[in-house]
């Protein structure tokens, strides 16, 4: 701020000199034109009389004539220093609000204040780097999870639009270009409490400067970058702390496991969406032939993903000068070209053009063809969701969807991705456990997923998990209501995480160590219940034994007594 | 020659002798200290310390340090002036307020000095 207002009073020098020296000329005209007083004695006017008069005279207040009515030649004077000194204030005037409007000062003005509200964040936040479609939907699912974010986006009009979104917790926004190693710096990469920086921009050669940028400056910082190319993933590979997701590649991985294991795609899209969101849909794909319509850099992620699970596959696209490929049949998206690519025997269609009204009358036309069709659409612009959704396809590619999805699953329980790996490799079996698990313990809503760290550095714990306590604490007394001990907590434990040992969906009885981590999903509100057990003892020996132990020290002494005597 | 290096030469040599001009006599003696000279003073002081506004370096910023200083005691001296000429309405300033004044100006007078010094050790630094 200090900047800032230096560099304003050195483009006020001009006025305030002018506004001085017309002061001064004018009290000293004053208190130097001889004056009478009420009997008609002669009187000089004090430089503090005078000060008073040209203070309300320059500022067009005007008292009177203090403190007696004044001579001809005063009369003269006093005009005289009204035109000078409202003049010098009126240049004044104009000089701030030519300098308030000046692009290169609000700029800095904006800088400087971004700069110190950055500095001044005391809690955990998220850098988001670009304001598209994608980040703009992290940010408003970050601050429904109560975190703080930092934007930096190059267009002003996409920043200006951050303050009219509703948030809880509005994000912090400069308008800067995140390459420039201090534009990083000033939205707070180094601070303690940055947690991540998640990058997401429209360009991959910008996208992978930022990361590179980013993990110079601040070695070790967790970064996630998304990018659309193999060459951009190769050229992040190299750093450890960032994690590379191609929005494409995912998407077609999901639709792989949705013909291959359709309950665990369900499990992960339950369990990584926004908490309290509507449970999504269980998908039943079909297996057979499909018609990949669009061949882009989509196209190829979603045809490798259908090569990878056994189906067989035609590729349509109008682009004449796309490369030559076995399955790439060259045409416009008619009807006989539809019916060529073998439409008639095929049981899904992919519509992956980079345009939101061309997918709409491709799928609209394959359905004339032939209803049954399993359809599932690319949506690019986030403006043509009602567009999209009323098309009502079986399965939506919407790429701010895939990342917040896979950004929140890294973000925030990086617990949770591990489990949903374990869940992956499993399979059905696992998969169906889990939902049917989530359905008679919870209800059918996205749950919040967080993790329960059995440490013996919180208070609570620390007797509970001591060697020996008998009977030793056990999951099952964790998922008991500490305010009213026989209702159980609407809570799932997915995972416990023991050392490098994982224990996929424990059971109930099994029982705790020192150090476990217990990945938890449940009802909104039961994270803070349950973290009732870290801060002090008294809730988990009241679950556990259904006594209120006594906390001062007269009062267990009274207990000890009273055991010692019965 | 540098214009601007002459009116800031200028104005920080003015204020210190002006500052000079009033605090010169003895300290006690009303007659010997004019009101207009103390006036002068502020005046000059002002403009000197706008002068200094914007330079970023640091011999810069104690160049202002030293003006901010005089301001404050300059302005001190003023305000006791004006409490005891209309506020307390003596019909003359006694010997003690006008030594109170008098001393603050000497202040002032002390900063202007360093500001001086300041101006003249930049320029015998610039050695070419």
């Amino acid at each position: 701020m200090g900047d800032v207002l230096f560099l304003a009073l050195r483009r006020l020098r001009t006025p305030l000199i002018a506004l001085i020296l017309a002061y001064a000329v004018s009290v000293v005209g004053l208190v130097a034109i001889p004056g009478v007083d009420a009997a008609g004695n002669p009187h000089q006017l004090g430089f503090f009389h005078a000060f008073y008069v040209v203070s309300y005279t320059a500022t067009t207040i005007g008292f009177g004539e203090i403190p007696f009515a004044f001579t001809d030649a005063q009369r003269a004077w006093v005009t005289f220093s009204i035109y000078l000194s409202v003049t010098c204030w009126a240049f004044t005037l104009g000089s701030v609000i030519a300098l308030a409007q000046d692009q290169a000062f609000r700029a800095a003005f904006a800088r400087s204040r971004f700069r110190n509200r950055a500095e001044r964040l005391e809690e955990p936040f998220f850098l988001l780097l670009g304001y598209g479609q994608s980040n703009a939907a992290l940010a408003h699912a970050l601050d429904e999870l109560g975190f703080r974010t930092v934007v930096v986006e190059t267009r002003p009009e996409r920043a200006r639009h951050i303050e009219i979104e509703g948030f809880q917790q509005p994000p912090l926004v400069l308008v800067g270009d995140a390459r420039w190693p201090d534009v990083l710096h000033d939205a707070g990469v180094c601070s303690p409490h940055c947690k991540a920086v998640v990058v997401q921009v429209g360009d991959d050669e910008v996208a992978q400067a930022i990361a590179i940028g980013v993990s110079v400056l601040q070695p070790g910082r967790y970064t996630l970058a998304r990018v659309h190319s193999e060459e951009a993933c190769t050229n992040l590979d190299p750093f450890p702390h960032i994690t590379v997701i191609d929005p494409f590649e995912t998407f077609a991985t999901n639709l792989s496991l949705a013909l291959a294991s359709p309950a665990v795609l369900w499990a992960e899209e339950w369990l990584t969406g926004v908490p309290g969101g509507a449970c999504p849909h269980a998908l039943n794909v079909p297996q057979g032939h499909w018609v990949v319509l669009g061949y882009g850099r989509f196209g190829h992620s979603v045809g490798h993903a259908l090569e990878r699970t056994g189906a067989t596959w035609t590729a349509v696209d109008s682009d004449r000068h796309a490369a030559q490929d076995n399955h790439l049949h060259k045409d416009d998206n008619s009807e006989r070209a539809l019916v060529e690519a073998g439409i008639e025997n095929a049981v899904g269609i992919v519509a992956c053009t980079n345009r939101d009204a061309i997918n709409l009358a491709i799928v609209s036309r394959a359905r004339r063809l032939k209803p049954s069709l399993f359809v599932a659409i690319r949506q690019n612009h986030v403006a043509d969701r009602a567009l999209i959704e009323a098309a009502r396809a079986d399965m939506q590619f919407v790429k701010s969807d895939v990342m917040v999805h896979e950004c929140l699953q890294l973000l925030v329980t990086p617990l949770l991705n591990r489990f949903l790996m374990r869940v992956r490799e499993r399979g059905k079996d696992c998969a169906e456990q889990l939902i049917v698990s989530l359905l008679t313990k919870l209800d059918e809503r996205v749950p919040s997923v967080w993790t329960f760290d059995c440490d013996l550095n919180h208070p609570g714990l620390r007797d509970a998990l001591g060697p020996d306590t008998q009977p030793p604490l056990s999951l099952a007394d964790l998922l008991i209501n500490p305010l009213s001990p026989p209702e159980k907590l609407r809570a799932v434990p997915l995972m416990v995480l023991r050392g490098r040992e994982e224990f996929v969906l424990p059971e109930a009885t099994m029982q705790l160590q020192a150090g476990d981590q217990i990945l938890m999903a449940g009802a909104s509100g039961v994270e803070a219940l349950q973290r009732r057990f870290l801060l002090d003892p008294s809730p988990l020996g009241y679950v556990r034994t259904g006594i209120e132990p006594a906390r001062s020290w007269l009062f267990r002494w009274i207990a000890a007594r009273r055991q010692a005597s019965a | 020659m540098n214009l601007e290096k002459v009116v800031f030469g200028f104005f920080i040599i003015l204020a210190c002798t002006l500052n000079f001009g009033f605090v010169i006599g003895d300290i006690s003696r009303p007659e010997l200290h004019h009101p207009s000279e103390l006036f002068m003073a502020v005046v000059v002081n002002l403009i000197a310390t706008v002068l200094k506004f914007g330079d970023r370096t640091h011999i810069g910023a104690t160049h202002l340090a030293t003006s901010l200083v005089a301001m404050l005691q300059l302005l001190g001296a003023s305000l006791v002036w004006m409490w005891h000429a209309y506020i307390v309405q003596q019909p003359d300033l006694d010997a003690s307020s006008m030594s109170v004044i008098v001393s603050l100006a000497a202040g002032a007078l002390l900063a202007n000095l360093v500001s001086v010094i300041l101006l003249i050790g930049e320029t015998l630094r610039h050695t070419r």
